[in-house]
């Protein structure tokens, strides 16, 4: 998808009073690779320890493979700009095109991709409250292996098609409304899980017991704690990605108001905050689990992976 | 862009592609001249209303966590629920002879907060009333299988780890520590205080046991013990 290589044409917009806001080298790069290698860690250390063998962390480690590839593609791409601002690439050479294609649908893969995998892991974690009982039978490493298969082949296919046909403004209202509807499928899908665990924690703080003022006010302290963590992810996830989705639709609806093009002047700053996304999200789904950050102190901490018991 | 650019070149012969980013070109400036608001207001607006939106579904979800409080209780609905309590502990006593290996470690851990809220049963036990409910549900959590307990919304698990175990909406998921778990079983002062190692290698076999036929010999146990209500 160009639009990421925007950046390589900065020169040519036409002066305005809304002035292009660039983005300096230096903010992208760090970005790039702290995000790297924050998410590598995340995949290594699920792919290391055979603890986090599960479906659950499957797919948290297919959401950080989306975020490295991601990066790691970013990254590229900015070398890609300085060296051709710098000189050393022709900027429209046959070969550099190439490398820009694959470098666009590497990003758009990454980025349906880890959608994708938000999907799944809010109803992995459906299917855990919900189907408790019947978790085993129903997400079987066997079928979480299927569902990240065709996850991952959706989104090369996808990623293909939509650098080929981006013009097509049919594919583009596609990639919006995508956005859009898993936005809403993931709400649903959280917003149900939080009210059906808040009733759930009500009838336990309501049972008789000596203690039941105190459980009653722990209640209310652990809601609030979940009431702010469905809000972190859910807000995280809106603010990171709605506008350049925003800026996508205004490039179909609007391309020619003044308005419009004062919001797309902006670009730089929506794809900087696209790859925040990748920054952030190993702090909200990963970090969190109490057996991922052990296996981070065991590798970090230990040069060699038998030393330490 | 350059991409673009290119295409844009070798696609003038292909008249079927409509290129958006033409207007990027010299060709058409875009006029500022006579911008009744602010020039950048779809931007303002735009972030205006995405904090709007996430402070409006933060109020919203505690407003629901406020609503949702349990109520106060008078003496006498106390004394009444304390009935059901008791019953909780006598479950215990008439279920020796056939179900000792499965459903004693399930009933002595009945007080813990470690659970699942699991839906599929509540349908089959409509008439049950809620803290019979309360207490096949948690009696149920504990038929799943080891292996669930690593599984589960990540978020609750630093919850549970940070604020220990009294945390009701965080009892979704837990880490098998033995010393927590002691913890719990000596607060909850449980008569029948089974090692939950020894309950959770019966993990395995628990799925074979029909949830079912729990709940039938629960409501059976309730019935000849406990006068509810």
């Amino acid at each position: 998808m160009t639009p990421f290589s925007l950046a390589m044409n900065v020169s040519t917009v036409n002066q305005s009073d809304c002035p292009d806001v660039t983005v300096p080298f230096p903010i992208f790069f760090a970005i790039g690779v702290v995000s790297l290698a924050e998410n590598l860690l995340v995949v290594v250390a699920v792919i290391r320890n055979r603890n986090l063998h599960s479906p659950m962390y499957c797919f948290i480690c297919s959401l950080a493979a989306f975020n490295t590839i991601a990066s790691l593609t970013k990254t590229c791409e900015n070398l890609m700009i300085v060296l051709a601002e710098n000189g050393h690439l022709q900027k429209k050479g046959s070969s550099e095109t190439k490398l820009d294609d694959v470098i666009d649908s590497l990003l758009c893969m990454s980025f349906v991709g880890s959608i994708f995998s938000f999907m799944a892991i809010a109803v992995d974690r459906y299917i855990t409250i919900f189907h408790a009982l019947q978790y085993h039978n129903i997400m079987t490493m066997q079928r979480a292996g299927v569902i990240l298969a065709v996850i991952w082949t959706t989104c090369g296919v996808w990623a293909v098609l939509m650098v080929q046909f981006f013009a097509s403004k049919f594919i583009m209202i596609c990639f919006v409304a995508f956005f859009f509807i898993s936005l809403a499928f993931i709400c649903f899908l959280y917003a149900y899980m939080f009210m059906l665990a808040r009733s759930h924690a009500r009838e336990i703080a309501a049972l008789p017991s000596s203690k039941g003022r105190k459980f009653r006010r722990q209640w209310w302290r652990g809601s609030m704690r979940g009431a702010l963590t469905l809000t972190i992810l859910f807000g995280v996830f809106v603010v990171c990605w709605a506008p350049f989705f925003l800026h996508l639709t205004i490039i179909m609806v609007c391309p020619l108001n003044p308005y419009c093009e004062c919001y797309r002047s902006l670009f730089q700053l929506h794809v900087v905050l696209m790859m925040s996304h990748a920054l952030i999200d190993p702090a909200i789904y990963a970090f969190r689990s109490n057996e991922l950050r052990h296996t981070f102190r065991k590798m970090l901490l230990c040069s060699e992976w038998r030393q330490c018991s | 862009m350059s991409a673009f650019h290119n295409r844009s070149q070798t696609s003038a012969r292909r008249s079927d592609y409509v290129w958006q980013y033409e207007y990027y070109d010299d060709e058409e400036p875009v006029s500022f001249e006579g911008l009744k608001a602010h020039r950048y207001s779809i931007v303002i607006g735009f972030w205006v209303g995405l904090a709007v939106f996430v402070i409006f579904m933060f109020f919203v979800l505690t407003l629901l966590t406020k609503t949702g409080a349990p109520h106060q209780e008078n003496p006498d609905s106390a004394e009444k629920r304390h009935r059901p309590g008791s019953c909780l502990v006598d479950i215990d006593g008439p279920q020796d002879e056939n179900d000792k290996a499965f459903s004693r470690p399930l009933l002595s851990e009945s007080r813990s907060y470690f659970h699942f809220y699991i839906n599929e049963e509540d349908r089959g036990q409509r008439k049950l009333k809620p803290e019979e409910k309360t207490a096949v549900k948690q009696q149920e959590s504990f038929n799943r299988p080891r292996g669930i307990r690593s599984s589960g919304m990540g978020e609750m698990e630093e919850d549970v780890e940070e604020a220990g175990r009294h945390q009701p909406l965080n009892g979704l998921i837990e880490e098998n520590k033995a010393e927590r778990e002691n913890d719990l079983f000596s607060h909850f002062n449980i008569p029948n205080f089974v090692n939950l190692e020894q309950s959770s290698n019966l993990g395995e076999e628990d799925l074979l046991y029909e949830p079912s036929v729990i709940l039938e010999r629960q409501a059976h146990s309730q019935d000849t013990h406990c006068d509810i209500h």
